[in-house]
């Protein structure tokens, strides 16, 4: 039973559980994106910028968050990072859901024979272990960014299409799509018009979930020295080129991770409180 | 139950054979010339006819079809080429490296499931703050990458504390912050399929009805709930053992763990290509095992599943 409870419509909108989380994320990710265009507005120094007087310097005033180990301003990098950082895990993201929407649409569409063959060879992928196969794909192409964001969109996307394929198929056993089809709709005009509709509310709580693994997984390729590589400003590569420095400059060590840490909590509170708000289940309460 | 098995196992035979042609193809389609590359690691400016000469006696003459059908008979019997870097059998650098990542691995699954289940069971706690608070803690353990935490808990633990050791030789008290640093996130996020799973059947209409004849919160979980979410749970856990063959990489570079991680890295900087294709193929196998293992698990605790396949 709902406790009908008399509350302010501003509180109820705001503070509860999943909608404070939710805000909370969008409010980060807004931040990130405030933080990576400031160079735009503000006058913040040149990432590649070297001052080799005052290497792993603390926080000071010039530099409010120390230097790195060739003097470079440790807050410029981790601004224009944002882009990089960011950036790749988005496009990584575009070119799975380019590759997994089109297949598990098509795949719970024609279903039958085409179904089977299609989710046979997106199981065959599946059957790696997905940072495995980025790894050998990564090892095949030559160690940059590009090939880190190619490695982790060909071994991921085979969940992905998995999960648009079951969404699609929850989604076309609606009385109204069969409806819309014995009124003689168009195949296409039935996808675009009544079963996305349908799939795209809960396609935003993965899509949000997996930019976060994404980002994660970038940014650990990054930190091994495989992803992006020096002198691009990119999180994971800045926490790469402190390690060595780690009992001396902990400094370089604190911002760039608390800087993922940030993002990836950013996407993963969008992403559940996308879920909360769409969960209509009622738990029986013990 | 046999019937069961044969009948995964049957089914199992086409992806093994799709995952094999992916992890040639992966080899023989890769930029750059194998003979090239040993020529060049040998020190040797090749001539052009030694050159084919070494492309007849590697059979790169030869279509596709055929390279992949010798390939994979000489795969099957355990021959996977020589290390391009080391020149010894990839076989062998993969086989003593194994045992130190699989173990690695495997405590930090067995820390993850314990974590999951303690979170996952936390969140649906009664009390309100602890829900929220193991809500949160769940959020924020999933979003800390791994290499960020084993290098906080480096700082914390080895050079602050001083439990620890940086460079282990592979015994059993190196292996502790690890895997912990491992099983944390991994964990976390097998905790939020705890709490999901726990949820829906929460919904359910036979979980109302326990509720309804009084039984105790505890009763209800452990004899009516947790019976039915084994079978999910368990291809939950073989998937994160997958994801953490993956993971092992990042966290054994750090502590210098001394399993397959160290290896693969210095192969990918190499393009020590027959040891990304041997790491690839044994990965495949171990997570594909896991795999088919979960499928058991699942079988076994699933009486609708059963019933019906002994009734066709």
């Amino acid at each position: 039973m709902i406790e009908r409870r008399l509350s302010l419509p501003a509180l109820r909108f705001g503070l509860r559980g999943g909608r404070f989380g939710l805000m909370m994320g969008v409010a980060l990710l807004l931040g990130f994106v405030v933080l990576g265009l400031s160079p735009l507005f503000v006058d913040i120094a040149p990432p590649a910028q070297m001052d080799l007087l005052t290497r792993l310097a603390g926080p000071s005033d010039t530099h409010p968050l120390g230097t790195d180990h060739l003097g470079r301003d440790v807050l410029s990098r981790l601004i224009h990072a944002v882009p990089v950082s960011l950036g790749a895990a988005f496009a990584t993201m575009l070119a799975i859901l380019a590759i997994a929407l089109p297949w598990g649409v098509i795949a719970a569409v024609a279903g039958g024979r085409v179904d089977m063959v299609m989710m046979r060879l997106a199981d065959i992928i599946m059957a790696f272990p997905t940072l495995v196969l980025a790894l050998a794909i990564i090892g095949f192409m030559g160690a940059s960014l590009q090939a880190s964001i190619i490695g982790i969109a060909a071994a991921w996307w085979p969940s992905n299409a998995r999960m648009v394929r079951a969404l699609v198929l929850s989604a076309s056993q609606r009385d109204f799509v069969r409806a819309a089809y014995l009124s003689g709709a168009s195949r296409l005009r039935v996808i675009v018009r009544h079963i996305l509709p349908q799939v795209l509310p809960p396609l935003a709580v993965i899509i949000s979930l997996e930019t976060a693994s994404v980002l994660l997984a970038l940014s650990a390729l990054s930190f091994l020295g495989i992803g992006a590589q020096p002198p691009t400003p990119e999180w994971g590569a800045m926490l790469n080129q402190a390690r060595p420095f780690f009992a001396q400059a902990p400094h370089m060590l604190l911002v760039p991770g608390l800087a993922v840490t940030a993002a990836v909590l950013a996407l993963n509170l969008i992403g559940e409180g996308l879920r909360d708000l769409l969960d209509t289940r009622e738990a029986y309460e013990w | 139950m046999l019937r069961f098995i044969l009948i995964r196992l049957a089914v199992a035979v086409p992806t093994l054979l799709g995952m094999s042609v992916v992890a040639f193809a992966i080899v023989a389609i890769a930029p750059g010339d194998p003979v090239m590359m040993e020529l060049r690691a040998l020190g040797v400016v090749p001539k052009p006819e030694d050159i084919a000469a070494l492309r007849a006696e590697y059979g790169l003459d030869q279509p596709f079809l055929l390279r992949y059908l010798d390939w994979l008979g000489r795969a099957v019997q355990l021959d996977l080429g020589t290390s391009i870097a080391t020149g010894r059998s990839v076989v062998t650098e993969i086989a003593m490296r194994l045992p130190a990542t699989l173990s690695l691995a495997v405590s930090a699954l067995i820390g993850a499931v314990l974590v999951s289940v303690v979170f996952g069971v936390c969140a649906l706690s009664r009390n309100r703050g602890v829900a929220a608070c193991m809500r949160g803690l769940t959020i924020l353990l999933v979003s800390i990458p791994s290499f960020w935490l084993a290098l906080l808990f480096i700082y914390l633990f080895v050079l602050t504390i001083g439990w620890g050791r940086l460079v282990g030789d592979g015994t059993w008290s190196d292996l502790v912050l690890p895997a912990l640093t491992l099983g944390l996130g991994a964990g976390a996020s097998l905790g939020r399929v705890v709490y999901e799973r726990i949820r829906a059947e929460l919904s359910e209409d036979h979980i109302r009805l326990a509720i309804a004849k009084g039984l105790a919160p505890r009763r209800i979980l452990i004899s009516h709930i947790a019976p039915r979410i084994v079978g999910p749970l368990a291809t939950a856990w073989a998937n994160t053992f997958g994801a953490l063959l993956g993971g092992v990489v990042i966290v054994e570079s750090i502590f210098g763990w001394p399993g397959l991680g160290q290896l693969i890295l210095q192969a990918i900087a190499q393009r020590d290509f027959p040891v990304i294709q041997a790491y690839l193929v044994f990965m495949g196998l171990i997570f594909f095992t896991m795999s088919i293992l979960a499928d058991i698990v699942v079988f076994f605790t699933d009486p609708q599943l059963r019933r019906t396949l002994s009734d066709d």
